[in-house]
């Protein structure tokens, strides 16, 4: 654990990249969001359940299309009882990786839910990808890979059945996450110049103190 | 939002709660059967949002790295020009012809432009060029995030003098103690409620009231101010009120630059603001009406027969703009004159101060020693300005003295001699009706206006504008045929409100009626917040005293600035 530490504070304090995307991992509860993300950022994996409190989040930097792209991966409680905390961080996230296990029928019904959550709480662009994980677990599936393409194509958005215990697919979901930020975000600027000429500028003007209230004028 | 308190198990939602609710079709009740959050899961959750906080001031860092180095391009560019390059000022030449930016719509030259990969941009697909401006601009939308947020998030600009990036120094230190103990004073205040203290925060607002206050209260001299902060921060009453330290001119000079934001009046006020601490005042000896001193040296020197005036210095000049400051310049002349021949010199104008360092020297040629005798030396102190000179103060000096050896001499200036304008000149009359939510200008007459037919007169008439108007409202007056004092006494009325008014300026063009041919122009005249002298005066007094006639005359210029 302790080399971890020192790598995640290597990497939090890295100035040196690009952009920063901030991305949410949601789903039911023991669904595997936790480590999904110690599989990506540290690469480990144990089985033992340790339900997430509240809140909490990794610093990964990678590197696509000659950018450098710091990642900062929210993982969130699946639990109710922290859904008032969770919800807080939907409006940063850039991206969410809507999680459900491919061994739990509850799970997968409650996906729903989870987009009804992300459009109630996110910025309208954010981007979201619907993963079912644990497919390793091929004998106790429930939910089959069609199911959850039909779902996903049902909702415009990308699917990905991963595990993180035998590390399928995990780099891919977030690569490809990573890469459909990147298009959306050359599309936005190509589609709003007019937001960029005099965007920045307008920030600071907007405080104009009325000058008739003392015009200071000496003559 | 009283989660953890077990107290009120039910709350009554709020209609922020009401309406997310019933997006999500979960019903109404907002009982909490889950049992609150322990102590250790606060404690864990705190932890996590502790951390959350250094990244995320870690990229306020950057943000702001990425923000200054765009202002430091927006401040060094030269500025739009139509036939020079946007950044570095640079004309276009045969082998390298201007570009126009698909973006800005400004011309740059070849070394400052990059080419846009042509499937980027399907709306301009003829120009593919880009000037740095915007492309640094579009990379900062990039790299901050802003793309998404449409907006800047919150960032931490850094401190000018810490070359040595990454050393924190004391101002931003105390900027980030300044945060960081009002976050904290809150979690431990009321425990309770984390999510509204540590929600992340996408506007910049909170934060940097914050910090500008840090800034101003832990440092009394104002030159630990850097450009970038008063840049960014946008120079707020708040914040002046706290620094009892600057002296009356520099808040002054700041307020107009919280009021106009333009790189370059912070650098001249900034530069006015070190100035009197760097070369302290000589005190003044005499005594003076209250527009100042003048310092000259003069020396004649016979054998080529030319007497040499070096004007040195202004102290305590008239405030002439909104600022308080003026662009002086002396016009020297020899009086009594000879005939009609008029024998005058200028100096160079010094921008934006009071007290202004002419250092320069003016050769009057052919003085003969029986001219020093009988001469003298006419000074008068006039504010340059696009649309016409206003006197600030003159001195008149015999030349007898110097006759024999140069002398030093410290003139009080005396008051503007002649108060009404002559020459070519209108009456004008301004009024704010705050009946009719409009300023009402009544032209009544005009005189001395150039004659521009052969017959030896004009045919006058005034064409009106308020700029910048909502409403593009235009007006002329009626055509005065063959007169070179025109009486008009014809009322205009232009919508507009009190507080706009401060920012627009009311032009005034005359023209001379011709058929067939263009028309010819006669002079004009700008009134408005940015004018100075006597036109300021009456344009804030109309401001001031609405529902007043505000009659005054005001020299036309044969400047015509459209």
């Amino acid at each position: 654990m302790g080399g971890s530490d020192i790598k995640w504070q290597k990497d939090a304090a890295d100035q040196n990249f690009d952009y920063m995307f901030k991305l949410l991992i949601i789903g039911n509860s023991s669904v595997g969001k936790t480590s999904f993300l110690f599989r990506y950022a540290d690469d480990s994996f144990t089985s033992a359940f340790v339900s997430t409190v509240g809140i909490d989040f990794k610093v990964k930097t990678v590197f696509r299309h000659d950018k450098r792209v710091k990642l900062q991966i929210w993982d969130t409680a699946g639990q109710e009882r922290y859904r008032t905390i969770t919800t807080a961080y939907y409006r940063g996230a850039m991206g969410f990786i809507l999680m459900y296990d491919i061994t739990n029928e509850e799970s997968f019904n409650s996906v729903q839910d989870w987009v009804t959550q992300i459009k109630t709480y996110s910025w309208d662009n954010a981007q979201v990808i619907l993963v079912g994980n644990k497919c390793d677990m091929e004998e106790e599936r429930v939910v089959s890979a069609e199911r959850g393409k039909q779902l996903a194509d049902q909702l415009g958005v990308e699917f990905y059945e991963t595990s993180a215990k035998e590390n399928i697919n995990v780099k891919t979901v977030f690569e490809r996450l990573v890469d459909i930020i990147c298009d959306k975000m050359s599309e936005s600027l190509d589609s709003e110049p007019a937001m960029l000429a005099g965007g920045a500028r307008g920030q600071r003007l907007t405080e104009q103190p009325q000058s008739n209230t003392n015009p200071n004028c000496n003559c | 939002m009283n989660y953890q308190s077990k107290a009120n198990k039910y709350v009554c939602p709020n209609d922020r709660q009401l309406s997310l609710r019933a997006k999500l079709r979960t019903g109404w009740s907002t009982a909490r059967s889950e049992p609150p959050l322990t102590a250790t899961e606060r404690e864990a959750i705190a932890a996590v949002v502790k951390r959350a906080e250094k990244v995320d001031e870690v990229e306020a860092r950057r943000v702001g790295r990425i923000v200054a180095r765009l202002e430091g391009m927006r401040r060094s560019a030269q500025g739009p020009a139509p036939r020079s390059c946007l950044l570095c000022g640079e004309t276009s030449r045969l082998l390298a012809p201007l570009r126009t930016c698909s973006i800005c719509r400004n011309t740059a030259c070849p070394k400052c432009v990059i080419e846009m990969p042509p499937h980027r941009s399907p709306i301009y697909s003829r120009e593919q060029y880009m000037c740095n401006l915007c492309a640094e601009t579009r990379e900062m939308w990039k790299k901050s995030g802003a793309w998404f947020y449409k907006s800047l998030p919150k960032y931490i600009l850094p401190e000018r003098k810490a070359t040595r990036r990454y050393n924190d120094t004391e101002l931003a230190r105390s900027l980030q103690d300044a945060g960081n103990s009002s976050n904290e004073g809150k979690t431990d205040s009321e425990p309770g409620s984390p999510l509204s203290v540590h929600a992340p925060t996408f506007s910049r607002q909170p934060s940097n009231t914050d910090s500008r206050k840090s800034i101003v209260s832990s440092h009394d001299t104002h030159h630990d101010w850097n450009e970038t902060d008063i840049l960014s921060h946008g120079v707020s009453g708040l914040s002046l009120h706290r620094t009892e330290s600057l002296n009356q001119r520099s808040v002054a000079g700041l307020k107009r630059t919280g009021s106009k934001g333009s790189a370059y009046s912070i650098r001249s006020i900034r530069k006015e603001i070190s100035k009197p601490l760097t070369q302290p005042e000589r005190p003044t000896t005499i005594p003076d009406a209250g527009f100042g001193t003048l310092e000259i040296k003069l020396a004649y020197d016979n054998g080529t027969s030319s007497l040499a005036v070096t004007v040195l210095r202004a102290r305590g000049l008239i405030g002439m703009d909104m600022t308080g400051l003026s662009d002086p310049f002396c016009r020297l002349e020899i009086l009594p004159r000879e005939g009609t021949y008029s024998n005058r010199l200028r100096t160079k104008t010094v921008h934006k101060t009071k007290n202004p360092e002419f250092n320069e020297t003016l050769h009057f040629f052919g003085i003969t020693e029986s001219d020093l005798a009988a001469k003298s030396l006419e000074i008068v102190l006039f504010d340059d300005d696009r649309y016409g000179c206003d006197e600030m103060g003159s001195a008149t000096v015999s030349l007898r003295d110097c006759a024999k050896s140069p002398i030093q001499l410290r003139l009080a200036l005396s008051g503007a001699t002649g108060t009404e304008p002559t020459g070519p000149r209108v009456l004008l009359a301004l009024c704010y009706s705050t009946k009719k939510r409009a300023l009402v200008v009544t032209i009544c007459r005009a005189a001395e206006l150039p004659p521009r037919d052969s017959n030896g007169y004009s045919d006058p008439f005034v064409k009106l504008h308020l700029d910048p108007d909502p409403y593009h409202k235009k007006h002329k007056t009626s055509i005065k045929w063959r007169n070179l004092n025109p009486i008009w006494n014809e009322e205009f009325l232009f919508e507009t409100r009190p507080t706009e008014l401060s920012r627009q300026n009311l032009t005034l063009t005359f023209w001379d009626k011709d058929y067939g041919k263009p028309n010819d122009f006669l002079g004009s005249l700008v009134l408005g917040a940015s004018s100075k002298g006597r036109r300021l005066k009456h344009w804030m007094d109309c401001i001031k005293f609405p529902d007043h006639r505000h009659e005054q005359w005001h020299s036309l210029t044969d400047t015509q600035h459209l």
